[in-house]
């Protein structure tokens, strides 16, 4: 979290974060064109270093995509969250990579310009088997140039959350797209069934993770909270809350965190204004509700980030009836502050 | 994530879940050549006949 502009707040789980991709992407090509100069040994260099450049950006790309439903689905996975960002950009620099060796070893040795080359020497659209799919492979680079190219939270602030957002969902794009140049391309002349094998897994692993957390999301914002005439709705029960944790209910669809602390209840939207993380799934820590993903911090009484910062959320006004919270279903201006609810019996923790 | 989000999150989800199978799927059906099947080779001694 910060208040002035800074290239990347490096701290130490970034530090190592980085290090453990870099490690990674180094071990993977190492091993990769090691292995390839053993089994094909009449490949050139240039060919295995954009295969492995290629494959590297594209199983990548699966984990990138796979650690969204996973976090969903189990917290434990929260700490890949974190630096999400900067896997994207190394996905983008490895395709990128892969894309510039491809034009110079197959579309700079003739007469024409190897972008043009590269845009019109097929145009087989109508034969799925030779079908032009390295402009596939482009339009998916061009998406994951523009996703690197506003990853910083210089364009987050300057987009807004939701349109930012909104243009990062282009990645769903870039992996049809990746799947299509995959598929009609490399598939289309491999003889070995591993790498069909493998593609139809990855497919399969990001599709069904995805399909499981939504359908968990979903029981979500299904469940129809009771209302009374008051405007309040039955959002869950005290007891049920963990301490300096929050319970998360769905109200008019939109999600409240509802926190306990110090014998205390406050609810507040549970879309931080960061990256729209999920607030509920936070802690407080010092006296602040603190986002699981980049660690943003709200006060839980004001839905307003402690000074210097300036981020505010939505606070929803609540009580207690009978050892349940109940909260109004009409949101306040972000920063009101909402007195909180006192815990009947737990003035002694207070 | 807010809720027009999420529900664009889903469409786009079930758009992909039945487009990118079906792409694989026939992508590979009308491939040139399959995986694992390698071309029959006439035996050397066979050919001489």
């Amino acid at each position: 979290m910060s208040h002035q502009y800074q290239a990347i707040g490096w701290n130490r789980q970034k530090r190592f974060y980085d290090w453990t991709v870099i490690a990674g992407v180094f071990i993977y090509v190492g091993l990769f064109v090691g292995l390839s100069a053993f089994l094909f040994p009449y490949a050139t260099a240039e060919t295995m270093i954009i295969r492995a450049a290629g494959s590297a950006a594209f199983l990548l790309l699966h984990v990138v995509l796979c650690i969204g439903p996973l976090c969903r689905l189990d917290s434990r996975f929260l700490p890949l969250l974190y630096n999400r960002r900067h896997l994207g950009v190394v996905t983008f620099l490895l395709g990128a990579f892969h894309g510039v060796f491809g034009i110079i070893q197959f579309h700079s040795l003739g007469d024409t310009d190897p972008l043009v080359s590269l845009l019109t020497s097929n145009q087989n659209f109508q034969s799925l088997p030779d079908f032009p799919f390295q402009q596939l492979g482009f339009l998916a680079l061009l998406i994951l140039f523009l996703m690197a190219a506003t990853s910083h939270d210089f364009w987050l602030r300057n987009l807004t959350p939701p349109v930012w957002k909104s243009l990062h969902m282009l990645v769903y794009v870039a992996y049809a797209l990746l799947i299509g140049h995959v598929t009609l391309g490399v598939l289309q002349s491999e003889t070995s069934p591993v790498l069909v094998i493998a593609t139809a897994l990855g497919l399969a692993t990001v599709l069904g993770l995805h399909v499981a957390a939504a359908r968990q999301e979903r029981k979500v914002d299904t469940t129809k909270p009771t209302t009374v005439p008051s405007g309040f709705v039955d959002a869950c029960a005290v007891a049920n809350i963990p301490e300096k944790c929050a319970a998360v209910c769905s109200v008019n669809g939109e999600r409240v965190a509802v926190f306990k602390y110090d014998g205390k209840i406050s609810a507040i939207s549970n879309v931080c204004r960061h990256q729209n993380g999920p607030l509920g799934e936070g802690k407080i820590i010092d006296g602040c509700v603190t986002c699981p993903w980049h660690g943003y911090q709200y006060l839980p009484d004001t839905g307003a980030s402690p000074p210097p910062f300036t981020e505010k959320v939505s606070t929803f006004q609540t009580k207690i009836v009978n050892g349940r919270v109940w909260i109004h279903q009409k949101p306040n201006p972000p920063g009101t502050r909402i007195e909180p609810s006192q815990i009947p019996g737990s003035e002694v923790h207070a | 994530m807010i809720q027009p989000l999420r529900k664009t999150h889903r469409a786009i989800f079930l758009v992909l879940a039945i487009l990118l199978p079906a792409l694989f799927l026939s992508g590979i059906a009308f491939r040139h050549s399959w995986p694992g099947i390698k071309p029959k080779q006439v035996p050397a001694a066979r050919a001489r006949r």
